[in-house]
């Protein structure tokens, strides 16, 4: 007898809870219980459960148990695993094509022209000579200790992940700030992405995709650090001065002109500093990523972890910080360039 | 009045809140501004308003905050939607114009200043005087010789390339003004254009308007806070409070005939010298004075007048207008006009 017995009583359904009666298996606490003749019954009030299911299901066995709740989400799961991947499969097979691309790209081109490349890049948008010989410097070291295939997977990775955040969270950003509704029904859901440990987005993924497929790694990154750059953009929007905008009506503009030679060019420092985070957000999840056969410096650290290699993790670690400050400088030092030129 | 009418606004109201057609039921069945907010919780912002802006005049509208001047001056070019009544331009109800047709309004026949500026921060000053036309579609080397003759004018010159942070307030005020001017709308709207200012370089752009009026004839609606502000550019002023019009006409009319205790009370500390003319306080005759003391224009105010005689109260004056005399000045009755009118003033007191 347990504690709940009196209220399935009380309702009359004891013959329902009679039907689901059998010898079927049991949990392991059950057997336990059994080998030990211990009874659920609680000594006094000082111990009776929560009316949990599995407290109720002890008082009738037709009541599901909490475990049939886990399980039968996962069967739903399951059950439309297939017909998801037929939509879905084709959908991301792009993304997998260009982290493919990247990768191959950047790994089959000579060190003596990607490292000059990038130290371009670094150039054109700082304009810093100081920032330039920095990333040169780091780059070198990284190269020169042999992390240089490691480091530049991580950076293949995150740079079609960010321009693909940037690519959809962009015009996601611009249409939240135009409609009330849609920031209703999305803030909840960047909410959502931004709290849930980043593991849980790799569990359905892993159902979904198979492990050997690049946009695995790539869906989960891309829904991780998406988020700064849809906030910061409809922030960014929505900031702009109302005087500037009612000016702009004034003079007769299209919504259209509003939008491309006010709205957005006077958000973009906002909106830059949503890459900025986004960037730094994708080079988080990579690491984690690795989980889930994301190459790159992430996979020296969880062979460190693995393994026990301490030396191994600890400077693919150091390595991983690098870019990280490199990448953060860099987005930073165009920022404040944006700002420069429209402080008001 | 011998000018067309270029904008006309009929029995206009608006009323902020949930149910502003019902609200203004209410509105016309007599209810106050402080009891619609507080029995039906709805804001009054203007209340039958009946203005008509004659082509190539200033029209100033003045009154304090809260008084509805801002949402008035927005309901020209539809920025803010009325409750009820009718804004007509040129004779077509804006009111009932389409998206294009408002744009094209908007775009071709009426500009705007705005107190706050409302330059854009990322374009160079020579785009921002071009901004009309750079919203009409054409490229910057089409309208650079135009936006740059502009700036000129308003005394930008080498100032073309700068961002608008790089410049004071007065000279972003200028760009705001070339922009106005470059968009070539024969409409004017200024919106507190020169509050922001401070007095010395406020003064300068109130004469910049007055020399830029005289040269191009636009129809201006200009809002101000300001008497003396107002004193000095209009030609016809419309004063508002609590979202009514309590007195318009000719500033100098409401000056000396003031019908309401809120204006007496308004103009009784101004500087009466500096803002009467000499054409409000004469005696209209073409009898030759016995001594006259010399000649002065009607639109001379009253104390260059003063300054003429040295003080001196036994003088008279003829007064001409363009070589023909219109009237005769006794000193004695310019002194009496420096003293605001005094009984209506003492009521007022009692009554504030």
């Amino acid at each position: 007898m347990a504690t709940y017995d009196f209220l399935f009583s009380s309702l009359g359904l004891e013959d329902w809870c009679a039907e689901g009666q059998s010898d079927g298996p049991m949990s392991m606490a059950d057997l336990l219980q059994k080998t030990q003749g211990t009874s659920n019954e609680p000594d006094s009030l000082w111990d009776t459960p929560f009316p949990s299911m599995d407290a109720l299901n002890e008082s009738c066995a037709a009541f599901p148990k909490s475990r049939e709740l886990t399980k039968g989400l996962e069967e739903g799961f399951l059950s439309i695993k297939d017909s998801l991947s037929v939509v879905l499969d084709p959908l991301t097979q792009p993304l997998s094509w260009a982290l493919d691309g990247t990768l191959h790209g950047m790994l089959n081109t000579p060190w003596w022209i990607v490292i000059p490349v990038l130290l371009a890049v670094v150039f054109f948008v700082t304009k810093s000579w100081k920032l330039v010989a920095f990333v040169a410097v780091s780059l070198c070291l990284l190269a020169f200790i042999d992390y240089y295939r490691y480091a530049m997977e991580t950076l293949a990775i995150i740079f079609v992940c960010a321009f693909l955040c940037v690519l959809f969270g962009v015009p996601i950003g611009i249409a939240m700030s135009r409609s009330d509704m849609m920031q209703r029904l999305t803030v909840p859901v960047l909410d959502m992405l931004q709290t849930l440990p980043p593991f849980v987005y790799l569990i359905p993924l892993i159902f979904l995709f198979s492990v050997t497929e690049s946009k695995l790694y790539g869906i989960a990154i891309i829904l991780y650090a998406i988020v700064p750059v849809i906030r910061l953009t409809n922030l960014g929007i929505r900031l702009v001065d109302k005087d500037v905008i009612e000016a702009a009506d004034a003079f007769g503009m299209t919504s259209n002109q509003k939008l491309f030679k006010v709205q957005i060019p006077l958000a973009l420092p906002n909106i830059m500093a949503g890459v900025n985070q986004t960037i730094m957000m994708s080079l988080a999840m990579v690491v984690i990523a690795s989980l889930v056969s994301a190459p790159g410096l992430g996979v020296l650290v969880l062979q460190g972890i693995r393994n026990l290699e301490l030396g191994v993790g600890l400077v693919a670690g150091l390595g991983i910080v690098i870019l990280a400050v490199i990448l953060d400088r860099v987005t930073k030092a165009s920022l404040a360039r944006i700002n420069a030129s429209q402080n008001q | 009045m011998d000018r067309n009418i270029k904008i006309s606004i009929r029995n206009l109201y608006k009323i902020f809140g949930p149910d502003p057609v019902g609200a203004l039921e209410h509105v016309r069945g007599g209810v106050g501004k402080a009891e619609l907010l507080e029995k039906h919780n709805h804001v009054l912002g203007l209340k039958d308003i009946n203005v008509d802006v004659h082509e190539g005049e200033i029209t100033v509208i003045m009154g304090l905050s809260g008084s509805g001047k801002s949402t008035l001056i927005r309901h020209l070019n539809r920025l803010i939607e009325p409750t009820a009544g009718e804004v007509e331009v040129d004779g077509e109800n804006v009111l009932q114009f389409n998206e294009d047709q408002l744009r094209k309004l908007r775009r071709e026949r009426m500009s705007m200043v705005f107190q706050k500026f409302a330059l854009l921060p990322h374009k160079t000053v020579l785009e921002n005087a071009g901004m009309a036309l750079l919203v009409r579609g054409f490229a910057v080397e089409e309208f650079e010789a135009d936006a740059k003759k502009w700036l000129a004018r308003v005394g930008l010159e080498g100032n073309e390339y700068q961002y608008p942070h790089q410049l004071s307030g007065g000279m972003q005020q200028r760009v705001g003004i070339a922009r106005a001017l470059a968009s070539n709308s024969p409409i004017m709207l200024m919106d507190e254009a020169f509050s922001a200012l401070d007095p010395l370089i406020r003064s300068d752009m109130q004469d910049l308007l007055l020399e830029l009026q005289d040269e191009l004839q636009k129809t201006v609606v200009f809002i101000t806070h300001d008497l003396d502000e107002s004193l000095k550019l209009a030609d016809h002023l419309v004063i508002l409070k609590d979202g009514h019009i309590v007195q318009q006409g000719e500033p100098q009319e409401i000056l000396m005939y003031p019908n309401d205790p809120y204006i007496t009370d308004f103009i009784s500390d101004i500087n009466r010298a500096r803002v009467l003319r000499v054409r409000s306080v004469m005696n209209k005759t073409t009898e030759e004075p016995e001594v006259c003391a010399g000649d002065i224009s009607d639109r001379d105010n009253l104390e260059s007048v003063i300054a003429r005689s040295d003080g001196d109260t036994n003088l008279t004056y003829r007064v001409v207008r363009s070589g023909k005399q219109v009237g005769i000045l006794d000193m004695k009755e310019l002194v009496k006009a420096l003293v605001p009118t005094e009984a209506s003033e003492g009521d007022a007191r009692s009554r504030y």
